[in-house]
């Protein structure tokens, strides 16, 4: 009687406990894997630029995250097989929108490096069974558990953090994609110069257009540890706004380490060094704008100490020497699609109505969009000692996802959603 | 002969009863600790996920830095001033430990991170990727009766990609 009751109840007991134990681990895989698979898919989308060599980028980028989380309970690595566990890391696929993504647009198929905008990371590992295994069902004593993550640049933000203070003018206002930059696919070669009173300066070599920039205000009082108003000025120049809790000096809702859409009190450098007085093009290069200038020097050389640069700025030379260049430092003037650098040649502007001439005039953000910095046609590095400030910069559009900012109307504005402009990587599944 | 066989399923109960009992008690262990490990999995990786998509995250402070103990308190009560219900018993911001790694651009293998500008206008590297873990382990205790089990630390550990802003 006993004999017979336990034959019937062993294989029932095993699948309860299976269903505790070994399901209960199951779920815990899976975890674990989603949030490897989060991890590589948020590398790959970040390195999603619309280049050429992009998706190398990715690849590259996910498989060095992936590799770096485990799993069951952090024993087993990804990517590498432990006996009989055996795991898959799928390439990962690139898709242009999330509805081909999500299979849900029946001509989304996989996109090229220039077009893709979002990744998805499939990994296939195997979970070992405990009590599952000697029944039928989990004879192989494992199981494979799959996890699927979708990550992607985000709609166009309506604030931007960390992008470079150097607001350009609209060419047309109307034209809410390019602004009147021309179309990205045109290669546009602008030649930047810091805004002054004209006649204008000369184009530099392979470049017919203007673009006059004038540093956006953002001088912050309270940041103790880059106090110097030269340094803040590089450190802008060389990596973008710095996050900071200082109430942004134009009054503006908007932190200080970000720009919004729609912000109208936007102003002209205004720290001690600033002179109101509109310059003439013929005058020397304002200090303000010389240690911008030479924060974006320090992007694609860090080695060199032009004399203008440790004028300009206060520490020029630990902080040229702590910047990162640009793995592609470039050759000859180029086109975008063929850029093949880690992205510190491109910044982030914001677009203005129209350039203020002093400090006391606004200027409203329409919003952001990027180029890429040219060097001379000889291969060199621009010069930083420029008395116009000028550099050679191809407009891009918006193809580079940002660090960071909002895709809603936080303050207030009343203008967004924006139609067109950079994203920031986030995750859709 | 039936008191005999009466016995006997008596005396087979009475040997199976603790098997049985030590089988059912295992599961309700080991189905514990699964469950704090998943949920201790799931915090550390709360913390490096949030702080990978931060901007002005000053990691040359370590677990100081406002941002930082923000998401370890967001991580664990669900609320950023920690005013919420902590997720599991007795674990503390303190025990969380938030480092950071920068990948190597010759080699592209991780190393640590160059911290030399921290406190300097140049500040510190931006790394590359954010690494939470719990140091020194959560340790929980399995409780079987009459069997004395050593604690077990649990050690869960999420690197995230920094996608966030300096």
């Amino acid at each position: 009687m006993s004999i017979q009751l336990a034959v019937i109840m062993v294989p029932v007991l095993f699948g309860m406990m299976g269903f505790a134990l070994d399901l209960g681990r199951l779920y815990l895989v899976r975890g674990e894997l989603n949030h490897a698979a989060e991890a590589a898919a948020m590398a790959a989308a970040s390195q999603l630029i619309g280049t050429a060599g992009a998706l190398d980028h990715a690849n590259t980028a996910a498989q060095q995250a992936i590799a770096l989380n485990k799993y069951y309970f952090g024993s087993l690595t990804l990517g590498q097989d432990a006996g009989n566990l055996t795991n898959t890391i799928t390439d990962p696929a690139y898709f242009s929108t999330v509805a081909g993504a999500t299979g849900n647009d029946p001509n989304g198929s996989a996109a090229g490096g220039t077009t893709a905008r979002h990744v998805q990371i499939s990994v296939t590992a195997d979970a070992p069974l405990l009590f599952w295994s000697v029944l039928s069902l989990g004879a192989s004593r494992k199981t494979p558990i799959a996890a699927q993550v979708l990550a992607g640049v985000s709609a166009p933000l309506c604030v931007a953090c960390g992008i470079e203070p150097f607001a350009v003018a609209a060419k047309d206002a109307s034209d809410l994609v390019d602004f009147g930059f021309g179309s990205p696919s045109d290669d546009v070669h602008y030649t930047f110069y810091y805004n002054c009173t004209p006649p204008a300066p000369a184009f530099l070599p392979d470049s017919g257009q203007y673009a006059p920039y004038t540093i956006i205000n953002r001088y912050d009082a309270g940041n103790t540890t880059v106090s110097d108003e030269t340094d803040q000025l590089f450190r802008y120049g060389a990596g973008g706004l710095l996050s900071s809790t200082t109430p942004n000096p134009t009054g503006s809702t908007v932190p200080l380490g970000c720009v919004g859409i729609g912000d109208s009190v936007e102003a002209v450098w205004n720290g001690p060094l600033f002179t109101a007085v509109p310059q003439l093009c013929t005058a020397a290069l304002p200090q303000v704008a010389a240690a911008a200038l030479c924060g974006l020097f320090s992007r694609v050389d860090n080695a060199t100490l032009p004399a203008a640069c440790t004028t300009a700025v206060t520490d020029y030379s630990p902080l040229a020497a702590a910047a990162t260049i640009d793995t592609d430092p470039g050759l000859t003037q180029d086109l975008y699609a063929n850029y093949n650098g880690n992205g510190r040649r491109v910044i982030t502007v914001p677009v203005v109505d129209a350039l203020a001439p002093n400090a006391a005039t606004p200027m409203n953000v329409l919003g952001f969009r990027q180029f890429l910095i040219q060097p001379n046609p000889d291969g060199t590095s621009f010069n930083p000692s420029d008395s116009n400030g000028r550099f050679v910069a191809t407009y891009i559009g918006s193809p580079m996802p940002l660090k960071q900012g909002n895709i809603d109307d936080r303050f207030g504005f009343g203008v967004c959603p924006a139609t067109s402009g950079p994203g920031k990587v986030v995750l859709h599944q | 002969m039936r008191r005999a066989r009466g016995g006997n399923v008596v005396l087979e109960v009475a040997m199976w009863l603790p098997i049985f009992f030590l089988l059912l008690t295992g599961i309700i262990q080991f189905g514990k600790i699964t469950y704090i490990y998943y949920t201790l999995s799931k915090t550390v990786n709360t913390v490096a996920a949030y702080l990978a998509t931060q901007n002005g995250v000053n990691f040359c402070n370590g677990a100081g830095d406002p941002i930082v103990t923000s998401a370890i308190n967001f991580a664990l009560t669900g609320a950023s001033d920690g005013s919420g219900t902590p997720a599991i018993f007795d674990l503390t911001a303190d025990m969380i430990g938030v480092t950071t790694q920068c990948i190597d651009p010759a080699t592209g293998t991780p190393g640590t991170c160059d911290t030399s500008g921290c406190g300097l206008p140049s500040g510190g590297q931006r790394p590359d990727l954010i690494v939470v873990s719990i140091p020194n382990g959560y340790i929980v205790q399995p409780r079987i009766p009459y069997i004395l089990l050593d604690p077990i630390p649990l050690k869960p550990q999420s690197i995230m990609p920094n996608v966030g802003g300096s």
